[in-house]
C-alpha cells in the first residue's frame, strides 16, 4: 500500500497536497489506471486532512467502505469517522458498501463523471456494488469534486 | 353531449390564442432546473419536528401538512390557473426518500452534461450535499427495504439491472387518483367525512390505527387549503402592484378562486380546473412525478364546462383554459442520472389523460369537451399530458374516430388508441364490475385501470425477458454476470433433446424470476407502509374512507400489482427460431445456435443468421407455430403472476408496455437465437421486431388475437405510418378493423424516416419534435441514441400498399 506519510514527509501542506493532486490527475491518464484508487485515496486523505471545507463532507459521516478487485490483489477498507479518513489494506463483512471491479480504469470510469462509461462498466461486468448505494453516492461526489476541483472544473 | 358543428374547431389557432403561445414558446425555451424546495422541507421536518412515536399513517399526515403549508406560492407566467409544482420555471422534483440521492455523485456536472442538463447553483449542491441527502442514506424506500429483509437475492439480482427493475424504489404513483371527488365535493366536505369517522370509532387498536389515518387525511388536506390560500394572498400581492388593468383582473380572479377552491366545491370551469390542479400539485410532493395519472377530465369536467357555456363563455375560451392546465401538467421532469439518461431517458413523466369511450350504462360518453381537450392537445402537442383516446366499435361515432386520426396525423404522435370492448373484458377478467370497467382510464402509459377506486401501481415490474432466455442457454447463467450461477441449474441447452424440454427450462428460469421480483415487490411495498403512507392519495380514492385505511396499506376499493414484460416478440421470435431451425427442421444443433449468438452472429454465422431472419415464422405474422408460442408464453406470464399475492392482499396482473426500456435492456443484451445482434434494442411493448411483419393486415390480426383477459396490465402496439399514404378514412379503417377483430390498444407515429433522421443530425431543428414511444410520448431530441435509433428504425407501413417498407 502506498505510504502516504513517507511521501510527503518534508513538504509544506500546499506542497502535499499538489503533489498528491498531480499523482491523482496522473493516474486518470495511465492506460490501465492501475494506480486510480490508490491515488485517490491517498489525496481524498490529505484533502480532509488540511482542506477544512472539503473535510465539511466527512464531519459527522460514519461510513466504511470495502474496495476490492476481482483478481484479489487489492483489498482495501476505507473508514470515515469523527470527520476522519482511515485507509487498510484488509477485508470486512462489517462495511455499508462493497465495489468489486475488474480494474482501476473500470472503477475510475464507474466513480468519475469525466470520464463516465457505466453502461460499459455494467455491460462487461466490470464493476459490481453490494450493499448500501447511498454510500456509494456520496462516496462518488466526493471523488467527482476532487477531479473537478484539480482540473478547474467546478461549476 | 356533442353540439360542437366544427369537431375540429379549425378556426382556433395558437395565433388566435396568443397566452397559449407565449407560454408554449417559454416551456420549450426553458432548460430545466432542479429544485431543492420538497426535499428542503421533508428533511427539514423530519430531523427537527417529526414524532418517531407515532404511526407512519399520522406521521405522514403532519408531514404533508408541514409540507403543503410551507411550500412557496409561485406565480410567476400568464398562465390562468394558480399552482407549481416546484418553485422552478420547469422544476425537477426530487424526492430525498425514493431516488433523490442517485443524483449526488453527479450534481456538480449535472447542468453540463451532453443529454438533458439540469440546472442547478452552487448553493443547492452545497445545501443538497452538506445539508439533505446525508440524513437519508439510510433512510431511503430501498436501503429500508435492504436493510429489513437482510440485503435479499432478490434486491441484489435488481442492481445487476439486466434481470428486472422493481420501481417502488423510486414511486408508488402509477394510478389515477379520483378528481371527481375534488370537484363534486370540495376538500372541506372529505375533511368533514374524515372527522366525523374519527369521532364515531372507540379505542380498540383497530379504531386507534383508523382514526391515526383519518387524522392524517385531515391534516394533509389543510395543508393543501394552506397552500391554496396562500397563492390567493400571492395573487392579490401581484394584483397590487400590477399596472395592466386586463393583467390585474386576471390576478383578482386567481386569487378569488384560491380562496375558494379546492376548499369548497367549484362552480365554474376555471374554479374546477384549478382545483385539480392545486391538488395534483399536493399528489406530486406526496407521490413521485411518475405517471400519476388525470383519468377521464372530459367526463369530470363536463358539467362545469357545460354551465359556462350557458353563460355565455366561447369555445375559445374553453380551450385556452384547458391549454393553461395542459401546460401546467408539463411544468416538472422527473429526475434521471445519467446512466438513466443512457439506458432509459428522454421520458417525461407520463401523466395519462383519457378522452372519451362510453360511459358507465355503455352508452356514448364523447362530449364537446372532448373536442376542446383534442384541441388543446392538437395546438400544444406537448410530451405532458400523455394523451389516450377511448373507442368502442358499435358505440363510438365515426367522426370522433376521424377526428382523433386527424389530430393523430396533425400530430405526428397522439393520442393512442384504446378499445373499450377489449379494456372492459380485461378489467372485468380481473374481478372490477361491470360499471368499474366501463369507467376505465389509462394510467402511465396505456394501462388500463378503472380511475379513482383502484391502486395498481401498474408499473411496480418492469422484467426484461430475455434475461430467462438467456438463463436457459447457459443453465441458470447469464452472459452479463458470467460464472455466476444467478438462476437455477437446468438442463444445459446443448443436451436437450426436445423442444418440450427447452420450453419446461424456460418456464423454471421465468418462474423463477418471477419470484424474485415479486418478493422485492413486497419488500418494498411494505418499506412503504413503514415509512411512507400517502394520505393525500389516500383522500382521494374510493375506498380508503371507508376502510379507514390508506391505500399503502390496501384500503383502495380495488387492489393489483401490473408488471410490464420487455422484450416478448424477440423471445417469442427466438424460442420459434429454436423450435424450427434446432429440434424441427435440424438445420442446426442448440451447439452451434449458442456458438452463433456468442459471436454476435458474425464470420461464419452470417449464413445462419440470414436464414433464421428470413424466415417467416414470426411474431406478427400469419405463423401459426409463432402463435402458438406467443399464446404459450402470455399464457405462462399470466398465469404465474395471477398466482401471486402482493403485499396489500391483492394480484399481479400482466401488460407488454415498454416505455424506453426495450432500448435499455437492449443495449445490455447480448446476440438472441432470432437473429437479433448484440446491443440492439429490442421490439418495444408488443410490437412485432422491425421487419419481421412485413404485412400490416397479418400483423394487425395476429395482436388482435392475442388473449387481452391475460394482459390486463395494457400494451403498447407501436406502429409506424408512412405520412404521405396517410389518409384520414385508411387510417381510420385500420384502426377500426383492429378494434373489431379484439385489439387492445395501439399507438401511431406519423412521421417519416427522412425527417427522423433529419432531427437526429440537427436536433435544433426539431426542439419539439415528439413522438410515441413505447405507450407515452417524448421529445425525439430527449431520446438516447439507442432509442432514437429505435423510432428510426421500427417498421414503417405504407398505407397504400399494406407493406412494410
Amino acid at each position: 500500500m502506498f505510504d502516504i506519510e513517507r511521501f510527503i514527509s518534508g513538504l509544506s501542506v500546499d506542497k502535499a497536497l499538489d503533489r498528491l493532486g498531480e499523482r491523482f490527475l496522473k493516474s486518470l491518464e495511465d492506460e490501465t489506471a492501475e494506480t486510480f484508487l490508490e491515488a485517490l485515496l491517498a489525496f481524498m486523505k490529505i484533502k480532509f486532512m488540511f482542506d477544512p471545507a472539503y473535510r465539511k463532507n466527512i464531519e459527522g459521516f460514519r461510513g466504511r467502505y470495502q474496495f476490492r478487485s476481482r483478481d484479489g490483489g487489492v483489498a482495501v477498507l476505507v473508514k470515515f469517522e469523527d470527520g476522519d479518513m482511515k485507509i487498510r489494506e484488509k477485508t470486512s463483512d462489517d462495511v455499508n458498501v462493497t465495489v468489486s471491479f475488474k480494474d482501476g480504469r473500470a472503477l475510475m470510469n464507474f466513480l468519475l463523471s469525466a470520464n463516465r462509461d457505466i453502461l460499459r462498466g455494467l455491460l462487461n461486468n466490470e464493476v459490481v456494488v453490494a450493499g448500501n448505494l447511498n454510500y456509494m453516492y456520496k462516496f462518488g461526489f466526493m471523488a467527482n469534486h476532487l477531479q473537478l476541483e484539480l482540473t478547474g472544473n467546478l461549476p | 353531449m356533442v353540439t360542437i358543428d366544427d369537431l375540429s374547431l379549425k378556426d382556433m389557432t395558437l395565433d388566435s390564442l396568443p397566452r397559449l403561445k407565449r407560454l408554449r414558446s417559454l416551456h420549450f425555451a426553458t432548460r430545466p432546473d432542479i429544485c431543492v424546495e420538497l426535499p428542503r422541507n421533508i428533511t427539514h421536518y423530519m430531523k427537527h419536528l417529526d414524532n418517531p412515536a407515532d404511526s407512519p399513517e399520522l406521521r405522514a399526515g403532519k408531514l404533508y401538512k408541514y409540507v403543503m403549508e410551507n411550500k412557496r406560492a409561485v406565480i410567476a407566467d400568464e398562465n390562468l390557473l394558480a399552482g407549481t409544482t416546484t418553485a422552478r420555471t420547469i422544476g425537477v422534483v426530487l424526492y430525498p426518500d425514493f431516488m433523490a440521492l442517485s443524483i449526488w455523485p453527479e450534481l456538480e456536472t449535472v447542468s453540463r452534461r451532453k443529454k438533458n442538463p439540469f440546472g442547478i447553483t452552487r448553493r443547492e449542491i452545497k445545501e443538497l450535499n452538506f445539508d439533505i441527502f446525508p440524513y437519508w442514506l439510510d433512510r431511503t424506500i430501498q436501503e429500508v427495504a435492504r436493510k429489513d429483509n437482510g440485503n435479499p437475492l432478490c434486491q441484489r439480482i435488481m442492481e445487476r439491472i439486466v434481470f428486472y427493475i422493481a420501481t417502488k424504489v423510486y414511486c408508488i404513483s402509477h394510478t389515477v387518483p379520483n378528481y371527481a371527488m375534488v370537484v363534486e365535493r370540495g376538500l372541506l366536505d372529505i375533511i368533514r367525512e374524515a372527522r366525523e369517522r374519527e369521532l364515531s370509532l372507540g379505542s380498540s387498536k383497530e379504531d386507534r390505527a383508523k382514526k391515526d389515518f383519518y387524522q392524517a387525511v385531515q391534516l394533509s388536506l389543510n395543508g393543501i387549503i394552506s397552500y391554496a390560500a396562500n397563492l390567493s394572498r400571492e395573487a392579490e400581492r401581484l394584483a397590487a402592484k400590477e399596472v395592466d388593468t386586463k393583467r390585474r383582473q386576471e390576478l383578482l380572479e386567481m386569487a378569488r378562486v384560491c380562496q375558494k377552491v379546492p376548499a369548497e366545491r367549484p362552480r365554474t370551469l376555471r374554479e374546477a380546473l384549478n382545483a385539480i390542479w392545486i391538488c395534483k400539485v399536493a399528489l406530486h410532493q406526496e407521490n413521485a412525478n411518475v405517471a400519476l395519472s388525470l383519468g377521464r377530465l372530459d367526463q369530470v369536467l363536463y358539467p362545469f364546462y357545460a354551465e359556462d357555456i350557458k353563460r355565455g363563455m366561447t369555445l375559445a375560451e374553453a380551450v385556452e383554459l384547458v391549454g393553461c392546465l395542459w401546460l401546467k401538467i408539463a411544468d416538472h421532469v422527473p429526475l434521471s442520472p445519467e446512466t438513466g439518461e443512457e439506458l432509459f431517458g428522454g421520458s417525461g413523466s407520463n401523466q395519462a389523460v383519457t378522452l372519451g369511450g362510453v360511459d358507465m350504462q355503455g352508452e356514448d360518453a364523447v362530449n364537446d369537451l372532448t373536442y376542446v381537450m383534442l384541441k388543446a392537445t392538437e395546438l400544444l402537442r406537448l410530451r405532458d399530458p400523455n394523451v389516450n383516446a377511448r373507442y368502442c366499435p358499435g358505440v363510438s361515432k365515426k367522426e370522433y374516430l376521424d377526428r382523433l386520426c386527424a389530430v393523430n396525423i396533425n400530430t405526428g404522435a397522439t393520442p393512442c388508441f384504446h378499445n373499450d370492448v377489449s379494456a372492459v373484458e380485461a378489467l372485468t377478467g380481473q374481478g372490477v364490475s361491470l360499471a368499474h370497467a366501463r369507467d376505465y382510464s389509462s394510467v402511465g402509459c396505456v394501462e388500463p385501470s378503472s380511475g379513482g377506486r383502484t391502486y395498481g401501481h401498474t408499473g411496480c415490474i418492469l422484467m426484461n425477458l430475455t434475461s430467462a432466455l438467456e438463463m436457459v442457454l447457459w443453465g441458470g447463467k447469464h452472459r452479463l454476470t458470467e460464472d455466476e450461477q444467478i438462476g437455477p441449474k437446468t438442463k444445459p441447452a446443448v443436451a436437450m433433446t426436445s423442444f418440450a424440454e427447452f420450453k419446461e427450462a424456460l418456464e423454471t428460469q421465468l418462474g423463477w424470476m418471477i419470484d424474485q421480483v415479486v418478493t422485492l415487490n413486497n419488500n418494498l411495498g411494505r418499506a412503504h407502509q413503514k415509512i411512507h403512507p400517502t394520505p393525500i392519495l389516500s383522500a382521494l380514492m374510493e375506498g380508503c374512507m371507508e376502510k379507514g385505511k390508506d391505500v399503502i396499506y390496501g384500503g383502495a376499493a380495488y387492489n393489483s400489482s401490473g408488471a410490464a414484460m420487455i422484450g416478448l416478440a424477440d423471445v417469442v421470435d427466438s424460442v420459434t427460431a429454436i423450435q424450427e431451425f434446432v429440434f424441427d427442421k435440424k438445420k442446426f444443433t442448440m451447439a452451434e445456435m449458442i456458438s452463433a449468438i456468442n459471436a454476435d452472429w458474425s464470420g461464419p454465422y452470417k449464413k445462419l443468421q440470414a436464414m433464421v431472419k428470413a424466415s417467416p415464422e414470426k411474431f406478427g405474422t400469419d405463423s401459426e407455430m409463432a402463435r402458438a408460442n406467443a399464446d404459450w408464453l402470455i399464457g405462462f406470464l399470466h398465469d404465474i403472476f395471477q398466482s401471486k399475492e402482493n403485499y396489500r392482499g391483492g394480484k399481479y396482473t400482466v401488460g407488454y408496455w415498454t416505455m424506453t426500456n426495450h432500448a435499455g435492456f437492449g443495449a445490455l443484451t447480448g446476440a438472441l437465437p432470432n437473429g437479433r445482434m448484440k446491443s440492439e434494442p429490442f421490439a418495444s411493448g408488443i410490437t412485432p421486431v422491425s421487419g419481421s411483419a412485413p404485412v400490416l393486415t397479418s400483423c394487425l390480426n395476429f395482436v388482435a388475437r392475442l388473449d387481452h383477459t391475460r394482459i390486463a396490465d395494457g400494451h403498447a402496439l407501436n406502429l409506424k405510418y408512412t405520412p404521405s399514404t396517410t389518409t384520414l378514412p385508411r387510417f381510420a379503417n385500420t384502426i377500426e378493423a383492429f378494434f373489431k377483430m379484439g385489439g387492445l390498444q395501439v399507438q401511431f407515429n406519423i412521421i417519416g424516416r427522412k425527417t427522423l433522421e433529419d432531427a437526429r443530425r440537427h436536433p435544433e431543428k426539431y426542439p419539439d419534435l415528439f413522438v410515441r414511444v413505447s405507450g407515452y410520448t417524448a421529445y425525439f431530441k430527449d431520446l438516447n441514441p439507442h432509442m432514437q435509433q429505435e423510432i428510426i428504425t421500427r417498421a414503417e407501413y405504407d398505407l397504400v400498399t399494406g407493406t412494410e417498407i
